[in-house]
Order: C-alpha cells, then structure tokens, then sequence
C-alpha cells in the first residue's frame, strides 16, 4: 500500500508520475524485446527467411546455375504439382507409407511397452537391446536389409527356404507387395524401439491407484488397459506418433538405398522426387513448389495432431 | 596525394581489375604461379586412388601442391552445382561426368583458346589427337548456348580448328572413361563337356557371343537353376543403369542410343525401342536366364552376383573379380551387337571453374594429369584411360594382363563405338522415367509398347518443363 506522502506527491504531479511509469514499461518493453530479439533473428535467418524465398521461387521458372534466365510463371508451378501423375503419385506413396508404418509401429510399440514397463532385471536388459535399431544410422540399415533381402545369398529368404516356409526365394524388391512390405518393415524394425519406450516410460509413469480400485470393482485385465490405462496413456501416444509421423515424413535415405523408388514408381516417396527435380536437376521453382504443398499438408496434419495432444494434455491434468 | 592523382590511380587499378576479369588465357599467363590448387574428384567411380598415386609427381614437377577433394557420386553433384551456381573460386578443377555438362557450359572455362595458345602448352602437349575421338567428342565438346547439341558426324581425331570452326568448344579433357563390356567366365566357355554338350543341344560350335540372339542361346544354355547357374545378369532396377542397359539395345537396334535425338524426338519410344525392350525383358520374363531378383538389380549387384559365381556372362562398367571360393576364370568382350555396337558409354573429364583465380596453371595440371605419360602410371590403380597411346600400351603390359586378363583391350575397342546420352539439362528425370518403363516392362508389370508408351508424355512434359523446344506428339 501507497504512504499518503507518496499518494499526494502522485496526486499533486500526476504527468510526470505518469512519465515515469510509461518510460518504466517502455525500459521493461526494450529489454524485452532486447532480449527475446537473438532468437527472433535466428529464426527470421534461418526459417522465416528461407520459407519466404521458397515461396518466391515457387512462382518462377529456373534453375539454380542460371538464375539469370529465371521467368515469372505465376502458378504454374503448382499446376504442375497436381497436373503431373508422378507428383501425385509421389503424395499418394507417402501418405500411405506414413500411415502403415507408423500406426504399426504405435501397435507392435504399445504392445513391447505393456510387456517391458514392469521393472525387473530382465526387461532393463531387454530395453537395453531395443535401443539398438534405432542407434543404427538409417542408410547403414537399408544397406544391411538390401543384403538380408537378396534372394540368391541374403539370410531372409535362406532361413525361410531351411524350415520349410517357402519352397522358393522371395524377389522382394522385384514386386510391389513385397517391395512395400521390406520399406515397412524396415522402418517398422527401425522405429518401433523409440515408440515402445516413450510409452514404457508413460506406463511406468503412470498412477497404479486407478487400476487398483478397477480391480477392485472387478474389471479384469483387458477391461483394465482399455478403459483405464490407454485413455491416461493418450498424451504420450499423442507425443510419439507426433514425433513419428515428421520424421516418417522426411524418410529418404532408407528408401532410396532399399528400393530407389521401384519397382516401377510403386515407393517413389514424395521426398525421392523432390530430390531428383531439385538436387539433380536443380529445377528450384519446380522443386519449391512441391515443397510448399508437401509443407502445407504437413501442416494441416500436424496442427491436428496438435489439437489433438492439447486436449488429452488437458485430460491429464 | 593529390586527389587528382588518386582518382587516376584508382580509374587505372579498376580498369585493370575490370580487363583482368574479361581478358581471354594471354592475360591468365601472367597470372602468379599458385602455391596449391583444388581439384574437386569423384571417389572410386573416377579411379580417384590412380589419381592420388601421381600427386607427388605433380608437386615435384611443377612445384604446387596439388590438394585433392573427393566425394561419391551423389554427393559430387550437388557439391559440383552448388559450387558452380555460388560462383565459389575454391576449386580451381572440377572432375564432371557427361550427363551434367549441359547445364554447366556456362560455368566452366572454355579450354579452346588455352588449347590453341603454345605459351600455355609450355610444359605438357595436350596431344589431342591421341584421345580416344568418340569419347572425347562425346564428354568434352559442347556449343556454348544450344548445349543439347552433339557434335556433328563422327570425327577420326580430335581437331581444334574443325570444333571452333562449328561453333563449339571444349570443356575439359577426359581421364576416365566407363563403357559397358561383357565379362564371361572364361572357365565355362573353355570346358571341354561344356562345349561338348553345346554342340549337342544347339548344332554349332559355344564360343561368347557377338550378337544378342547369340547372347540369349548362351545364356539359356548356361541357366541351371538347380545348381545355382544363371546365363546372365542385367541391371533393370529402377534407376540410372535400367536406362543405360536398354540405350544399348536401342542402338544396337538401329535406332538413336542416345535415346532423345538433338531434335528432340523420343527415340526411345521408336518400333526398334519397343522391339529392343521386348527382347530385354524377355531374358528375364520368358526366357529366364537372369538370378532371382534382376529387376531390382543396379550395377552393384550385377557385380556381387556375377563374382559370386551365380552367373556365367555380366554386363558392367569395370572389371570384375570372382570372389576367393569361387574358382574359375574372367575374361572380356565387346557387349554384343545386332545391326551394329552401341555400348552405353560416358567419359569422366576434368574441367577449370570458370571462377577460378589461377585457371591458367589449372589449365596445366590437366593437361599433365590427362597425358599419356601420367595415365601410363595411373594403369596401376586401375584407371579406365582415354588415350589411344595408353591402351596400347597397357594391352603389351604382361602385368596388367596377369591382373585383368584382355579387360584394356576390350575397353578401348568398346570405347571406340560407345554412345552417350541424351544432352539434356534435366537428363536425370529423363532417364529416371526411360528407367520406370524398363523396370515395368522387365517385371511384366506392363508389356513393352505400354511402358514406353507411358514414358513418351511424361518425357514430352519434361523436356518442355526445361525449355525445349519440344513437338506435340
């Protein structure tokens, strides 16, 4: 509380005092803003910056060697992207790849973590191992799954053939079943470790309490994970499909080393043709146009996401 | 200082500067001999450990140290372009290969007027005339603005006066150079029961093919599933090599191996396109002669399955060594013909970054690095040589024969009728949609009409995307 001399000074001046308060927010405004502006450069250099000048050149025709001949082409660009099939068949791919990869790795994921949550000896080694795959550097594991998947000397198909699941090799790169079926499960086997353990870490996390008085009431197990444990698990499911669903996005490497996109185009991830157009041919508008629609769909999936992640963050609390 | 005398002395310094930029390789010469040079190189697709094996020559001989940069492939590319498109001078050499020379004639220096210049020649003949022409046309020849151009006709020799007087220069000066020869397995073909049992089946003598109908009789002969034996490999995967496999058949077929023709039609998709196609496809679908697993085959496999003893004929780009189990012995041939040869070929060269602050001594270190003399001893490290002179010798070399057996023979001669590609500034999407349809129609996805068929809009659509003048089909 205000003494009364301070009271009546504010009172019998009350311009300057008000001088003073404004020069007082306008002090806490500049370090403010002095403070917060590193990171705001940082960001306008490194992501504003660049998101801009993608979408400039997305309405120009050139490359990046001659940037002298580049002409305005307005939307064509875009056109292009819906016009041309192999684009959209490149969108199609991945959609589809993002979304069996990941909702099988949310499944076999939930299920190692449900199994490896309880603490015992055997489950921390067990974590232990499971670290490995995703330690592995994604290229080097297409490598090594290219050569476990050779039909004339690769271990798959050998170790099928020996106990008699097969009478022939699989070609499995050579058919798009198959060809889907190794691009899965490599990125399944890659993967499916860092689901797992984000969501051990949610289940060991997790208050026993309301799984007691459930017991209590007599609700047996499955009755148990379904009503109570996965609806308190929901914010880190939310978490590592999140984060699953970038990077299975920005898959590339993997791909391009396993099927390099066929047979045919049958796994040309979008990702694939964006490389050939602008890394190989440098054709920027053409590229950054694809990049702006990939860049928007990204978006709208992941906002939804997001939503989705605040609201059972909210549940949690 | 007067400001009088400033301003002179400042008009004089930037005048030089200004002229110093645009004069032609008479102003270059008196450029100060460099400390060191940059040499941007491709890894083992060049043969960068020949390279590095005379590197110290260099430095003896000219007294600059020569700094060596290597990158595979795929990372070359991008590290060449992005170089070249931020006008960067730090490599004052760049290694390129064909199929991205037509974008880049404007980025490197033209070496014709070095060429032409004796002061510039000083210390290594260039000796034009003893590379291989087809090669050396094919890789390093291009006119400057219409880069889609080949050089007219099929010249004897490289000639200078004959290259500028067509309005086209030259961009570099090969050292590497790939062609695709068929390995055999010389074992197989000189067993006795072998060319017995040939005879028997077949009515006439076994000996490696020199046609392709006679390539599929072999082939189908030596198919013995049951005891791990396929006639041959080829490389259908999707990518490069699909494209390079079926542009040798389109021009053995008769038809333009480079695929699109300087006019721009789409020779690929040509009756003898759809017909060389079916006869490719048919060795794996129909006639089964090819490894489980073709159809995602790159040129890598081809050589992990052919030295892995599963095959008795591959085609490739090197030589090739069987693995220490498998015992028998390797041996070389032209890739067969029909109407006439027409290997895929493509020629590394090295080329002088038109940004570089020392272009003339970069000029001379190519010059000495593609000689004969430097070549002769790169031979050791298994350099593919672009010279006449050096398959000669390399032919008469008991101890490059013991290595690679008549490997050097058979790539010089093959070089000899090698085709190039397409001189497209968007080659790789071009070739990427030629390579979906042979993969198509290898695995029977689709027939041979239809795949070419599919490729044709989607190339057309390509070709005008890059701005060429391009037909409707």
């Amino acid at each position: 509380m205000a003494s009364p001399a301070v009271s009546e000074s504010l009172l019998a001046e009350p311009v300057p005092a008000q001088g003073a308060a404004e020069k007082s927010v306008r002090a806490d405004m500049v370090l403010g803003w002095s403070l917060v502006a590193p990171a705001l450069a940082i960001l306008l250099v490194m992501t504003i910056a660049p998101a801009i000048y993608l979408l400039h050149a997305s309405f120009f025709n050139f490359t990046l060697l001659n940037p002298d001949l580049k002409r305005f082409v307005g939307l064509e660009n875009y056109a292009q992207v819906f016009a041309d099939p192999t684009i959209r068949n490149g969108f199609f791919v991945t959609l589809m790849f993002v979304t069996i990869a990941v909702g099988l790795e949310l499944l076999i994921g939930l299920g190692l973590a449900c199994a490896l949550a309880p603490r015992s000896l055997g489950n921390n080694l067990a974590s232990t191992i499971l670290l490995l795959p995703f330690a592995v550097t994604p290229v080097v594991s297409a490598l090594i799954w290219r050569e476990l998947l050779n039909p004339n000397y690769g271990w798959i198909d050998y170790y099928l053939q020996r106990i008699g699941i097969i009478g022939r090799p699989i070609e499995w790169l050579s058919s798009a079943p198959t060809a889907w079926v190794s691009m899965v499960g490599l990125d399944v086997w890659q993967w499916t470790p860092f689901v797992a353990l984000i969501l051990m870490a949610g289940l060991q996390g997790l208050s026993k309490e309301p799984q007691e008085a459930a017991a209590v009431d007599g609700a047996n197990l499955w009755q148990t994970f379904w009503h109570v444990t996965l609806p308190q698990l929901r914010p880190f499911i939310a978490i590592a499909v999140l984060l699953r669903l970038v990077e299975a996005f920005k898959t590339f490497g993997t791909v391009q080393i396993l099927t390099g996109g066929g047979p045919g185009r049958s796994t040309e991830l979008i990702n694939l043709t964006l490389y050939r157009v602008g890394l190989q041919n440098f054709q920027i508008g053409a590229a950054a146009a694809v990049g702006i629609v990939f860049l928007i769909l990204l978006s709208l999936i992941v906002s939804q996401l997001l939503q989705v992640l605040g609201r059972n963050t909210e549940l949690l609390g | 200082m007067r400001r009088r005398h400033f301003l002179k002395l400042a008009a004089a310094t930037s005048g030089a500067a200004v002229f110093g930029g645009v004069l032609t390789p008479r102003a270059a010469r008196a450029a100060a001999k460099p400390q060191t040079l940059n040499l941007l190189y491709a890894t083992a697709e060049a043969d960068s450990e020949a390279v590095k094996l005379i590197l110290p020559d260099f430095a003896a001989k000219f007294g600059i140290k020569l700094n060596l940069e290597t990158y595979p492939y795929a990372a070359l590319q991008q590290k060449v372009f992005a170089e070249l498109a931020s006008s960067s001078p730090h490599y004052d050499i760049m290694i390129v290969d064909t199929p991205w020379m037509p974008a880049l004639t404007r980025k490197l220096e033209p070496l014709t007027p070095y060429l032409k210049e004796a002061k510039f020649n000083d210390l290594t003949d260039p000796n034009l005339k003893d590379f291989i022409p087809a090669a050396f046309y094919d890789s390093a020849v291009y006119q400057p603005v219409k880069s889609y151009l080949h050089f007219p006709g099929s010249p004897a020799e490289v000639d200078v006066a004959a290259i500028a007087k067509e309005g086209f220069e030259i961009y570099g000066l090969p050292i590497q150079s790939n062609v695709l020869t068929l390995a055999y397995r010389k074992d197989l073909f000189a067993d006795p029961q072998e060319q017995k049992a040939f005879q028997d089946r077949y009515g006439k003598a076994l000996k490696v093919p020199e046609t392709w109908d006679d390539f599929a009789v072999v082939a189908e002969f030596y198919t013995r599933p049951d005891k791990r034996l396929y006639g041959t490999t080829l490389m259908p995967g999707t990518g490069d090599w699909a494209t390079d496999d079926f542009k040798t058949l389109l021009a053995c077929w008769g038809e333009d191996g480079h695929l699109v023709t300087d006019k721009f039609d789409l020779a690929f998709a040509s009756p003898a396109g759809v017909e060389a196609l079916a006869y490719y496809a048919d060795l794996i679908q129909k006639r089964k002669v090819t490894p489980p697993g073709v159809t995602s085959f790159s040129w890598d496999d081809v050589t992990a399955t052919f030295n892995a003893g599963l095959t008795a004929m591959a085609m490739n780009y090197h030589d090739m060594k069987l693995n220490p189990d498998v015992k028998g012995e390797v041996a070389y041939a032209m890739a067969p013909k029909k109407a006439g040869y027409g290997p895929h070929f493509g020629t590394w060269i090295l080329s002088v970054n038109r940004y570089s602050r020392n272009k003339e001594w970069a000029y001379r270190a190519i010059t000495w690095l593609t000689a004969g003399e430097a070549q002769v001893k790169m031979l050791e490290k298994q350099l593919h040589p672009t010279r006449v002179s050096v398959y000669q010798k390399a032919v008469a070399d008991t101890a490059l024969q013991n290595d690679f057996g008549n490997f050097y023979d058979v790539l010089g001669k093959s070089l000899n009728v090698g085709v190039g590609r397409a001189r497209l500034s968007n080659y790789s999407d071009v070739s990427k949609a030629i390579a979906v349809a042979v993969n198509n129609a290898a695995t029977g996805s689709q027939t041979p009409q239809a795949a070419l068929n599919a490729a044709v809009p989607q190339v057309r659509e390509m070709l005008k995307q890059a701005g060429y003048p391009v037909a409707n089909g």
